[in-house]
């Protein structure tokens, strides 16, 4: 196996937010958090404006004012800020992973993102009420004998926007010193300045890059760094000391992928070895079957969701099922060529195959969940946890 | 209403062709012409003078029924409300509001008055208060479908207006070129698809020409061509399969198969087998009749004689 091999970027790209907005709407509810004062400390030319608690039709006049592509709306959110993956009915097998919530959008803008059928809010949003959400994780994490995988990277880029809003130091406060959960950051930039400079434990903190094809990431995937960046960027946060997880999702058909996705693989294994990565989760695209339009629209040139697609169990269009055992053989193949022990899991995938890739499969929810709470124990002395190795 | 006021007009001094005011398009409906004919004009029309004539502001169903009426009967003199003074803002926005108190608006109407209302009140207003009235979200693929249906054939807007053709496939077609919606007209008139079905073959033909790079033209010659029956008419079933198999061939190929693997199992031909939808997920159904205690008993006979390698072999996946 190839030994890390990094090249660093010039240290001005692992501190630079892919985001600057020009204006910051400030809900009057939430001006006094210190959040708020840090970020518009670190935007000294963006305008403040602070707005009355804004109802969903307030949110679409403002965006008539202010521009989403260069506003970010500070607020202060309500509800629970720990939720269950939005996918854990059991018509796919889900990992059970928990969302902590703490922000909304990205502006990476990739042609396929889920969030573009999902939020009514059309401005990236940051909650700022963070001690809030910690006190929420306080209460959840005392239960006892229970173990959490919580990451933040569901309904936004964990770190896209990290350098103005310096939450991973924050969460790496907490989830540094927690016993019985991990955190993965997950993101498809590499901003990871404050990851590699944070001072303290870093716990057992995962950072994951969603990985594609070459011509994926630049055809599809907005300004995203370009894949190299991406895992020279895990090699130095290895370095670091975080575990690397990995993601390939979407995982699309396309004339010539196997040509890009072996590309990709191959360079994964020139910057990480097999040991560095806890996991790499696979899943074959998927929407909802309103995003098509909101797709086209958002995303005139791209095709993707031109193809054999058929309505999945929960309702979503998934590939035709010989299609995605295309994929995920082949795929799974070239990983194993250059990390044959990684654990490897799908994402919202059926028994079927599960059976057909792997030669098992997780009889329910609760076993995959459970593959990967071994995956981490496998790397720490959890109290009250006997460590096991990940098969 | 002040700066109105009733007076006589003759049908001949209406400016029939100006769409200033464009509320109505479409057939009439054949009630409103019944009780015109029948019980004469309730209420008048609201014109108010232009260039080529007087405006119809509000009543342009009314005004053709007459129209029609009067080339049978020769009476042209008509009772109409005449604005005077009044803006043309001021004017769109009570007939808008007169009409939407009594019907709802078809997407031909819907997208030309959203246009006419451009050209007459700032973009601000008519974000603000005509489109939600015409309840038009305020994104761009919703006034993009509008501009396009404004620009859109006769013919087609005729479609659209009598409902044969619905707004997502309006979505669909409005980056083609005139002749790729020509052809497609064409193919409606010739083939009677229905407005559910069309829909689907404009989907399938945009995922075709989007996945192939190829224009949605050559690809309707070919389908067009593919699924004529044997007196040279278009089978509209024919062309539907034609497509789906262009567009999953993976899909049919597996259904095909399926079908074949059926055959080696004799005992299966009293049955109907069903794989899962797709073959997504792993329910099978099996269907069978009886009409009575002894059918149930020759059944379950038959189907204990089966050989679990047979349904192995039935649900394997290809
Ligand atoms: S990085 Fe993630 S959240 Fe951001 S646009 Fe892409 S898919 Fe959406």
């Amino acid at each position: 196996m190839n030994s890390a091999a990094v090249v660093s970027l010039p240290p001005a790209k692992y501190s630079r937010s892919l985001f600057r907005p020009t204006t910051v709407l400030v809900e009057d509810e939430a001006s006094d958090y210190p959040l708020v004062e840090s970020i518009v400390g670190r935007l000294p030319n963006a305008e403040v404006v602070v707005v009355k608690r804004p109802t969903s039709a307030d949110l679409v006049r403002l965006s008539q004012e202010f521009s989403p592509l260069t506003t970010l709306f500070l607020a202060r959110h309500r509800g629970r800020f720990l939720k269950a993956c939005p996918g854990t009915a059991e018509t796919y097998r889900c990992c059970l992973y928990q969302i902590l919530h703490l922000g909304l959008g990205c502006n990476i803008g990739c042609s396929y993102c889920v969030l573009q059928g999902y939020l009514n809010n059309p401005f990236i949003t940051q909650f700022v009420n963070l001690d809030d959400a910690f006190a929420e994780l306080d209460r959840e994490l005392a239960r006892p004998g229970t173990f959490y995988r919580i990451g933040t990277g569901e309904f936004t880029d964990s770190l896209f926007m990290d350098p103005l809003t310096g939450l991973a130091t924050l969460l790496l406060d907490y989830f540094g010193r927690c016993q019985n959960a991990v955190l993965e950051l997950k993101t498809k930039s590499v901003a990871i300045s404050a990851l590699l400079d944070y001072p303290g434990e870093i716990g057992e903190t995962i950072v994951s890059w969603s990985l594609n094809a070459p011509r994926i990431c630049a055809k599809e995937e907005g300004h995203a760094a370009a894949i190299e960046e991406r895992l020279t960027a895990a090699a130095l946060c290895r370095q670091r000391g975080y575990r690397i997880g990995l993601h390939f999702d979407p995982l699309l058909d396309f004339p010539g992928w196997e040509d890009e996705y072996r590309q990709t693989v191959a360079s994964i294994f020139a910057h990480l070895k097999g040991d560095d990565i806890i996991w790499i989760s696979i899943g074959a695209f998927r929407f909802m079957p309103q995003v098509k339009d909101v797709l086209k629209e958002n995303h005139p040139q791209t095709n993707i969701t031109a193809g054999e697609f058929i309505r999945g169990l929960d309702g979503k269009q998934r590939y035709f099922s010989t299609i995605r055992r295309r994929l995920y053989r082949f795929l799974v193949t070239e990983i194993r060529r250059y990390a044959p022990n990684v654990f490897i899991y799908f994402c919202m995938e059926d028994q079927y195959l599960w059976q057909d890739t792997f030669g098992r499969a997780p009889a329910d929810n609760q076993e995959l969940g459970h593959w990967l709470d071994k995956c981490c124990y496998r790397y720490m002395r959890l109290k009250g946890t006997e460590a096991e190795g990940a098969k | 209403m002040n700066n109105v006021r009733t007076d006589h007009c003759f049908l001949a001094d209406i400016d029939f062709a100006d769409r200033t005011f464009p509320f109505s398009y479409g057939a009439l409906p054949a009630r409103l012409e019944k009780s015109i004919a029948t019980a004469g004009l309730l209420q008048p029309p609201l014109l108010v003078a232009g260039k080529n004539g007087f405006r119809i502001v509000c009543g342009w169903r009314r005004l053709e029924v007459l129209r029609k009426l009067a080339d049978e009967s020769g009476e042209d003199e008509i009772l109409v409300n005449l604005a005077k003074n009044i803006s043309l803002q001021e004017l769109f926005r009570r007939a808008l509001w007169e009409n939407l108190a009594i019907r709802e608006f078809n997407l031909v109407e819907t997208a030309d008055i959203y246009c006419a209302a451009l050209k007459i009140f700032t973009l601000d207003e008519v974000e603000k208060k005509i489109m939600p009235a015409l309840k038009i979200p305020l994104r761009p693929r919703f006034r993009g479908r509008c501009q396009a249906i404004s620009g859109f054939s006769q013919e087609l807007r005729d479609l659209l207006a009598a409902g044969s053709v619905d707004a997502e496939t309006v979505d669909l077609i409005k980056e083609w070129s005139a002749d790729e919606r020509s052809a497609l007209i064409d193919l409606v008139t010739e083939s009677g698809l229905r407005r559910n079905k069309l829909r689907e073959v404009v989907g399938r033909l945009d995922d075709l020409a989007r996945r192939d790079q190829i224009s949605p033209f050559e690809l309707l010659a070919d389908v067009r061509q593919a699924a004529l029956d044997e007196a040279g008419n278009i089978d509209v079933e024919l062309l539907r399969r034609q497509l789906k198999a262009r567009l999953y061939p993976q899909l049919t190929a597996a259904h095909l198969e399926f079908v074949a693997r059926q055959e080696k199992f004799p005992w299966l031909k009293p049955f109907r087998l069903d794989p899962p939808p797709d073959f997504e997920g792993g329910d099978y159904r099996l269907n069978f009749t009886f009409t009575d205690s002894k059918e149930w008993e020759e059944i379950c006979a038959q189907l204990n004689a089966v050989a679990l390698e047979d349904i192995d072999e039935l649900c394997r996946r290809s």
